[in-house]
């Protein structure tokens, strides 16, 4: 479970004609992570399938176009698998041109309502201007015989400029009305050879006249306000009809695109297969990882599906290649939260241990021991359970969190942090403080050597053999922990270090430094203080990350002792106020301190743990798949 | 933008300023061949003899921009908000080259391929923030993803004059002058000395701008004093709106230079041709930036005219490579770099 599922190199020669069916099969066994790597072999520098992608490419946008006005799903059942030659694809393309070109006139009119819609809220608005106005606005809506008018809308932005373009043409601007974008004009100017250099430049500005209505002068507002609010109807009528048409159009069409999503999704394994593929005439390599034991049942299926002859060259990753083999990730369901979790933090590199199972264990019992309590253990649990719909995977590490809780809750006998209603299966933090912060001292020591360890396995398998005796956490580090330990250990119970410690700390520390000046270069005084400080850091470090470990204990003790505080404070009230502070103490507890515990729990992992036996720098597998729903979906 | 922020770009840009051309390394470049020029500045795809020209052509102008993009990319670190506002405004002009790209493929009905052929590959933070726009098949189409993004305006004013006229230029027209504004825009943002040293810069560039399009518009084009002003951004240094008002109504090419404020007037003398005119603004503008980049207080004003000036050796250099790449006689490219005056040279033996 720990070790990483075991992977192989597999080349793939087929004809190029067998390319679609290969990609296919593949994708079908989701077994096949793509290798991109440019080949070998410059014979091979050919890139098939070109024109394939580029027709998928534009079919597929136009379908996710035509997806945004009518329902097309995105993954529908394929129940019978066939192989999209690029004329099915082409066709399908070309199919689908002419279904968005009919979709796109939908979106077109929609845009047109929408328009019209915006110039009669401009026509409301400039009309009750116009009702303000002391002057006829009716003599504006013809030319007369020596002034020229324009009365309209420009975007904002564009007034300044057009008020110096209109200046040019012996014109004058007026800006009456600003509404969002637009401002509302009216310009001016006498007939003559201005009018027409005036056309173009109002083109350019974005010009938009506005109707003036004939009887402006002695318009009822409410008989105008009721014509523009009819034509609004009108307006949505014709929406809603647009709407009707566009949903029937969609009815009309569904078989027919959905059939072309099913053609998109068969064809899309050899469009992702991309860099992975290339060919020298007739001849295709494919290159990938796969995991040893899907070898035996993808040469069966490629040999069952592809019509012309292929080879199938397999072999174990070279060391050289380790960065570039994908890591399986757990699949287990119990730990996709976990696997989560650590993702944060990185994907383990091929060969390394997986730290996942270590995680969620040691993870699972930190978290209780700090958290001990049977009551709010239950409530976190129950809380996870009833929300496991919106939670998803996360509701079962909500439930793993409550059950752990709840189990150092017995240990400590301690129910909502009443400690009298349960008979502790070991002592209440509170008895013992020392005995406790003995206990995380112990945990911390072990989960460090056990994270040392881990660390030099790792380095070994990935024949980093120097990293794994001196690189910080390895073999000499570990050598000098464990001396400072039984050191330490001996100083505090008989009073003296002891030789054998004293010589494993002194030799592991000077191996270290010999190494570091080895490794570095410049002058000798900045040498000597480099490799001064880096001894001096290793100490430090080993002494600081294991008394980290004590808040293990501390937030054990701190659980307790906010519960004392909080029945202290519901003791001084009256009966209301004592259930008000125990229910809010409570909620406190579960939010503030529960919230904080898992803080410190994951830097825990991450820094104490994952900092020294797991470099987070490898890549998911995630192998060619075919997309495609369910019957139920 | 704090002291040590400050002087940790003078610095940066000082270093940086080192690789600028002056005319001495130019002329050293432009006697140089192709694989020559191609280790020099890693230039791999000019040696890959198996790709037509064009298409060397395109791949070396797109590292180029790379460079030019890895460069503001540096300087943009130690900016503060505003800085760094402005710097990318400027870098935005490629996204737009790629908008007018767009637009002229779908407008002239060009294959999706061709038009992603002759796209710059930008970073996301200046790159259009509409991959839509991209997947579009026709103009209208086109225009309607622009309606739903930050060219809501133009897009709205462009679709009228598209389907009346079915040209590009209104819409280009207005792309290029809302970029200018907006670098204005951001320009006004800044205080205290980067204000009033990038408020100068952008003004002589401003400058350069107008009066090309005023030349252009009036005379190459025949535009109306109206709708020639209407496309100008006006500058706060030499030609400000009541000067624009003025030089656009001016009739003639030569009477319009003699119009000209100093030093306009006195640079642009006997500039028979809007090339020349064009040479010598280039020639002003590189004097600005290189006097703010030498003496200047302003790190952001700093940064910006290092990129102008970087900028153009881009584009010195795409020139020269092209040259090479055409097979342009010597002479030509000379013009082109600017290392020879801009005369035809009626001997030249015929280019291969």
């Amino acid at each position: 479970m720990l070790r990483p599922l075991p992977m192989k190199h597999v080349r793939l020669l087929v004809m190029t004609d067998d390319l679609p069916q290969a990609s296919l099969t593949l994708a079908e066994t989701e077994s096949f992570h793509p290798d991109e790597r440019p080949p070998e072999s410059q014979a091979l520098a050919g890139v098939p399938g070109r024109e394939y992608r580029e027709h998928y490419r534009q079919a597929a946008t136009r379908l996710d176009k035509i997806a945004k006005l009518v329902d097309v799903p995105a993954t529908p059942p394929i129940t019978q698998l066939h192989v999209v030659h690029p004329d099915e694809l082409a066709a399908v393309g070309i199919l689908l041109r002419e279904r968005w070109e009919e979709a796109s006139r939908f979106e077109e009119s929609f845009r047109r309502l929408d328009d019209e819609e915006r110039f009669i809220r401009d026509q409301e608005a400039s009309l009750a201007n116009f009702a303000n106005l002391k002057i006829d606005l009716g003599k504006l809506r013809s030319k007369t015989r020596f002034l020229d008018f324009y009365v309209g809308m420009v975007p904002r932005e564009n007034v300044s400029r057009l008020q110096g373009a209109v200046q040019l043409a012996d014109h004058l601007l007026f800006n009456y009305l600003e509404r969002g974008d637009s401002a509302h004009v009216i310009i001016v100017g006498p007939r003559g050879e201005g009018e027409a250099e005036l056309s173009s430049v109002l083109t350019s500005a974005g010009f938009q006249a506005l109707p003036i209505p004939s009887d402006i002068a002695g318009m009822d507002p409410a008989r105008k306000r009721e014509e523009l609010q009819t034509r609004r109807a009108e307006l949505a009528g014709q929406r809603e009809t647009l709407r009707t048409e566009l949903t029937q159009w969609g009815r009309e069409h569904h078989e027919t695109l959905v059939d072309a999503r099913r053609t998109l999704l068969l064809a899309e394994p050899f469009v992702n297969l991309g860099p992975a593929v290339h060919s020298a005439g007739h001849l295709a390599m494919l290159a990938g990882w796969v995991p040893a034991r899907a070898v035996a049942k993808l040469d069966d299926r490629l040999g069952a599906s592809l019509a012309l002859p292929f080879d199938m060259t397999v072999r174990n990753p070279r060391p050289d290649e380790r960065a570039l083999v994908p890591t399986v990730p757990a699949r287990s369901p119990l730990l996709a939260p976990f696997t989560t979790l650590v993702k944060q933090y990185g994907i383990p590199q091929y060969g390394e241990i997986d730290p996942t199972p270590l995680f969620a264990v040691t993870f699972l019992l930190m978290f209780g021991m700090m958290f001990g309590d049977v009551g709010h253990g239950a409530v976190i649990a129950l809380t996870a359970f009833l929300f496991r719909r919106k939670l998803k995977g996360f509701a079962w590490l909500g439930i793993a969190l409550g059950l752990s809780s709840m189990l150092f809750g017995f240990v400590f006998g301690s129910v909502f942090g009443v400690e009298d209603w349960l008979p502790a299966l070991w002592m209440s933090p509170l008895h013992d403080p020392i005995l406790m912060l003995k206990v995380a001292l112990g945990w911390g020591i072990a989960f460090i050597i056990v994270a040392c360890l881990l660390g030099i396995y790792n380095r070994v398998v990935t024949g980093n053999i120097e990293g794994a005796i001196f690189a910080p956490h390895g073999a000499v580090n570990l050598l000098f922990y464990l001396g400072f330990l039984v050191g330490g250990y001996g100083l505090a119970t008989a009073g003296r270090f002891g030789w054998v410690p004293m010589l494993a700390v002194v030799g592991a520390l000077s191996a270290l430094a010999v190494y570091q000046w080895r490794h570095l270069t410049g002058p000798i005084a900045e040498k000597a203080l480099i490799v001064f400080i880096e001894t001096l850091d290793t100490v430090i470090v080993y002494l600081s990350n294991t008394l980290s470990f004590l808040r293990v204990s501390a937030f054990s003790l701190n659980h307790a002792a906010l519960a004392i505080a909080i029945f202290t404070l519901a003791d001084m009230l009256g009966t209301v106020g004592t259930v008000i502070t125990l229910i809010l103490g409570n909620l406190f507890i579960l939010v503030l301190e529960g919230g904080i515990v898992m803080i410190q729990v994951m830097r825990l992992e991450y820094y104490e743990g994952f900092s020294r036996y797991f470099s987070g720098d490898g890549h998911e597998f995630t192998p060619l798949r075919l997309r495609r729903g369910t019957e139920a979906s | 933008m704090s002291a040590i922020a400050e002087a940790y770009l003078n610095t940066r840009i000082s270093a940086m300023s080192v690789r600028l051309l002056d005319t001495p390394a130019l002329t050293g470049l432009a006697e140089l061949k192709l694989p020559a020029l191609a280790e020099r500045f890693g230039l791999e795809p000019l040696l890959d003899e198996q790709l037509p020209p064009r298409s060397r052509a395109r791949a070396v102008e797109q590292t180029l921009l790379h460079l030019l993009l890895a460069d503001l990319a540096i300087l943009l670190r130690p900016l503060d908000a505003t800085g760094r506002g402005l710097l990318l405004a400027w870098a935005r002009k490629y996204a737009l080259i790629n908008l007018k790209t767009l637009i002229r493929g779908k407008l002239y009905g060009l294959d999706q391929t061709e038009i992603r052929e002759n796209l710059f590959d930008l970073p996301a933070r200046v790159r259009l923030p509409h991959q839509d726009l991209y997947r579009a098949e026709n103009v209208l189409e086109l225009l309607r993803v622009l309606e739903g993004g930050p060219f809501r305006l133009i897009a709205r004013q462009a679709r009228e004059s598209y389907e009346q006229r079915r040209d590009p230029f209104v819409l280009e027209a207005a792309v290029d002058s809302r970029y200018y504004a907006e670098l204005v825009r951001q320009a006004n943002q800044l205080q205290g000395i980067d204000a009033q040293a990038v408020q100068h810069l952008l003004g002589a560039v401003l400058d350069r701008i107008n009066l090309l399009w005023l030349l252009r518009f009036r005379f190459s084009f025949g535009f109306s004093p109206s709708e020639a002003f209407y496309h100008l951004v006006p500058s706060k240094r030499l030609l400000h709106r009541e000067r624009l008002l003025e030089l656009a109504n001016v009739d003639g090419f030569e009477q319009l230079l003699e119009a000209l404020p100093e030093p306009l007037n006195e640079r642009l003398a006997g500039a028979g041709s809007l090339i020349e005119v064009q040479r010598r603004l280039g020639g002003l503008l590189h004097e600005e930036c290189r006097r703010t980049l030498a003496g200047g207080r302003s790190g952001v004003a700093r940064a910006l005219a290092y990129l102008f000036l970087r900028e153009h050796d881009t584009h010195q250099l795409y020139a020269l490579i092209e040259g090479r790449l055409l097979k342009l006689p010597q002479e030509v490219v000379d013009i082109a770099l600017g290392l020879a005056p801009p005369n035809c040279p009626m001997d030249l033996p015929t280019a291969a």
